[in-house]
């Protein structure tokens, strides 16, 4: 991923999807494992865990390579959803009452959320929601999405008061937000340009 | 159209996955509902999308790859629980696997003739899950909560003293509201309803929603 662009790994998945191409697969596997087991060790895995679900993950890549739409999204975001959704599951498995990751997300709609810019300009827009972030903002964000802990044990965490933590993350989301828009009109502007 | 969403902390907390469970099943029932509340949840799934090209790189053992090789032809294993889509179709489809039968045929527990509740099972450590039904038109006496309770309204509605809520809001009250909620005269009201455990176990208890905490 490091030197792979949003554009190589878009075309990857995409030749995974229509051709089941594999060696688009050992590439992608090459351009993105070291970070997918990396996410899994920074939510808690122990390295052989990691592996086991970075496993799990790449299976999942190629058998639902249909599913990514780079209208919807970058393949990074793609990815992310999906080993996001393998660590839900991950040593869930056989129990009734349990929740897997398929009760909260369907594979099926999100073409509303489409939109016909190309996808490496869209990532371009969008790389810059985590740059644009200061460190004390990015560290609370980045302890809900990896450690999934409350707001009260970030504050425990970190040594700081709750209310602190609390406005930082708001911070951090009302950034996230007049990005979005911004995004949003720059997407406005590229399409009326393009018509 | 939904009027009461779930706050961003929320989502953001879904887009992670790591909400509680039977948290995550209710805002999904919500999301089901709500295209602006589906937008801003793909806004921080592109924030983790970033944060996952961000991760210093691990290093991955030498036969990781050709393991996942070997087993790329394996035919798909059965289908989830979760994809089963039993249930009666009145219930929204996260939830509906959970609730056995259809609405009008639960056994219902009372509190009182204007409320009727049934107990959710759903694997939590942290909350429990109720449907309530409150017979139309019907007033539940005033009270407060002593943690954080969540509903969902999934069908019919309700109004306490300054708003009425509709079939797919979301309602947040802590321990400083106070409730006095209604049904509306023409139906009943069912909703969904997460709240605090009696017992409020954080720390090791908390923990193991990880599943790597085995
Ligand atoms: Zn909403």
């Amino acid at each position: 991923m490091s030197n792979a662009t949003p554009k190589i790994l878009e075309n990857l998945l995409l030749a995974i999807a229509q051709k089941q191409d594999r060696e688009a697969f050992v590439k992608l596997f090459e351009a993105t494992s070291s970070r997918l087991k990396a996410f899994a060790m920074q939510c808690g895995a122990t390295s052989n865990d990691a592996e086991e679900l970075l496993q799990e993950c790449m299976l999942t890549v190629w058998r639902k390579a249909h599913t990514f739409n780079p209208k919807t999204g970058t393949a990074i975001t793609w990815l992310y959803t999906i080993i996001r959704n393998k660590r839900i599951d991950f040593a869930r498995k056989g129990r009734y009452d349990t929740v897997l990751s398929d009760d909260l997300w369907n594979d099926e709609g999100g073409t509303e959320l489409e939109n016909d810019v190309s996808s490496d300009l869209d990532a371009k827009v969008a790389r810059t929601l985590l740059e644009s972030l200061p460190d004390e903002q990015r560290q609370v964000v980045y302890k809900v999405y990896f450690e999934g802990k409350s707001h009260s044990e970030i504050a425990a965490d970190l040594d700081l008061p709750l209310g602190t933590i609390k406005s930082r993350l708001r911070l951090a989301m009302k950034k996230l937000d007049t990005l979005a828009k911004e995004q949003m009109t720059w997407l406005i502007i590229i399409l009326t340009m393009n018509f | 159209m939904a009027n009461y969403h779930p706050n961003n902390e929320l989502l953001m907390s879904f887009a992670a996955g790591q909400l509680p469970n039977s948290l995550g099943i209710m805002v999904a029932c919500h999301l089901e509902q709500c295209h602006s509340c589906r937008q801003q949840t793909h806004l921080y799934e592109q924030l983790g999308g970033e944060l996952l090209g961000d991760l210093p790189e691990e290093t991955v053992g030498t036969n990781v790859l050709s393991r996942i090789l070997d087993r790329i032809d394996e035919p798909v294993s059965a289908p989830s629980l979760a994809t089963l889509n039993q249930g009666d179709l009145a219930i929204p489809r996260p939830l509906r696997r959970f609730i056995p039968g259809s609405l009008d045929t639960l056994e219902w527990s009372g509190m009182t003739k204007s409320i009727r509740e049934f107990d959710i099972e759903i694997e939590d450590p942290q909350f429990k899950a109720k449907l309530y039904k409150i017979g139309a038109g019907k007033e539940l006496p005033e009270h407060t909560h002593e943690g954080n309770e969540f509903t969902y309204v999934i069908d019919g509605s309700f109004a306490d003293k300054t708003c009425q809520y509709h079939e797919g809001d979301f309602i947040l009250a802590d321990t400083q509201t106070i409730h006095q909620p209604r049904a509306t005269m023409d139906k009943d009201c069912i909703c969904f309803a997460v709240m605090d455990a009696p017992l409020k176990m954080t720390g090791i208890f908390g923990r193991m929603l990880n599943p790597f905490m085995r």
